[in-house]
């Protein structure tokens, strides 16, 4: 087995021909350190070929294989068959192809359909807690290795973006589990609120964080505010400048930091040229990479495992919570224009004045959220 | 990572003979 570096360059690569195409000479040249597998994607898609099952195990056996879930809808108040099925799945999936950790997104899926839709954020309660301990408990109880969130792009108020840090810690402390910093996802929120990095850094819980991601985004002009775009965490560009500068700064920040990942999707990686910007971004990555790496001094490696197994009873789940994600979900994915869905929850009984908050939400972001639910619906 | 000429020459195969997300020889 190859020594695994401190801290690896690694690739979120999926069995995608574009994606496979463009990492491909990166493989070939042994520079892709640890790989980023999104395992969910193919639990409906049957049997996975043998070629790529066989660069799965080369990784999983040098510890170096990283799995992303997408489709686990982790804070979603209801407790549904497809929940139980996916850790069953991922459950006899770690056995057979060890896992360095496993890792989800924070908040809900709007779509009807289990592996459809958009995650959206929650609000900040005990209730919300409780169930995202829950389901963090069972992921554990699942793949038996370290388990961890990533920060979502997406926030509906400027509080809600102040305060996801120290959420994302209370959900993590139970199983120890560690963060994702996905710095494509921090840059979304400093722009579409105007907030500076240096107050919302430190708001993160950097001792948590274990892997960082970085990607490529798209703007979206908003029709609310003529001159106003709003930064989408789309994965269809290349890496931003800004995003590179934010590795730079954030990495001395981080003292358990073992992974930083490059994330780009395979469908915006069909040309030549693309491909050769993605290249380029990785090597990027890996210099920024290696420059950190060089000065670090041996520190007590972070685990990330339970102090103690937890030991999950049956499911927790939150009624009334699931009923406002519905209705939520219906207004977002069928309100004909912003101004209709900004009167039809200041009208419901089931979200106006509660937790939500959305009295608050920022009308550009509740006009993103519309964009989101209705793209994916 | 170094990878084995067995592993590349697969994905190469693979991609020769050849389609993950903010729903089928």
């Amino acid at each position: 087995m190859q020594a695994t570096p401190t801290l690896c360059s690694a690739l979120a690569c999926n069995l995608d021909v574009d994606i496979l195409s463009a990492a491909l000479p990166l493989l070939a040249e042994g520079r892709v350190e640890a790989l980023e597998w999104s395992f969910d994607a193919l639990f409906w898609a049957g049997q996975i070929p043998d070629w790529f099952s066989e660069l799965l195990r080369t990784y999983s056996a040098s510890g170096r294989l990283l799995g992303h879930g997408v489709f686990f809808s982790l804070l979603s108040g209801r407790w549904s068959r497809e929940q139980q099925q996916w850790l069953t799945q991922l459950r006899q999936l770690a056995n057979q192809l060890p896992f360095a950790h496993i890792t989800e997104h924070f908040g809900f899926f709007t779509g009807q359909n289990f592996h459809s839709g958009a995650p959206l954020p929650v609000p900040y309660t005990p209730v919300t807690l409780r169930l995202g301990q829950d389901r963090l408990s069972r992921l554990y109880e699942a793949c038996q290795c370290p388990v961890g969130l990533e920060n979502l792009a997406f926030a509906y108020a400027l509080e809600e973006v102040k305060r996801h840090g120290e959420f994302l810690d209370k959900l993590l402390e139970p199983v120890n589990g560690f963060l994702i910093l996905d710095l494509h996802n921090l840059y979304c929120q400093l722009h579409n609120f105007s907030i500076s990095y240096e107050d919302l850094i430190d708001l993160y819980p950097l001792h948590r964080v274990r892997e960082i991601h970085i990607s490529g985004g798209s703007w979206e002009a908003s029709a609310l505010a003529p001159g106003q775009r709003v930064r989408r965490d789309t994965h269809d560009q290349g890496v931003p400048e800004e995003v590179f500068q934010l590795l730079q700064r954030t990495m001395p920040r981080c003292p358990h930091l073992r992974f930083v990942v490059l994330e780009q999707l395979g469908n915006s990686l069909r040309t030549e040229d693309s491909r050769a910007r993605f290249r380029l971004d990785f090597g990027r990555m890996e210099a920024l990479v290696q420059e950190h790496r060089a000065g670090l001094t041996a520190s007590a490696d972070q685990a990330f495992l339970p102090l103690r197994p937890p030991q999950p009873g049956p499911a927790l789940e939150e009624p009334a919570l699931h009923e406002q994600q519905q209705h939520l979900s219906r207004i977002l994915e069928t309100a004909p224009s912003v101004a209709e869905a900004r009167q039809l929850l200041l009208a419901s009984p089931l979200l106006a004045s509660t937790d939500w908050n959305i009295e608050q939400w920022a009308p550009h972001m509740l006009e993103t959220a519309v964009r989101i639910a209705q793209k994916w619906k | 990572m170094k990878l084995s000429k067995a592993v590349l020459g697969a994905i190469v195969v693979g991609l020769t003979v050849q389609n993950t997300p903010e729903t089928v020889p």
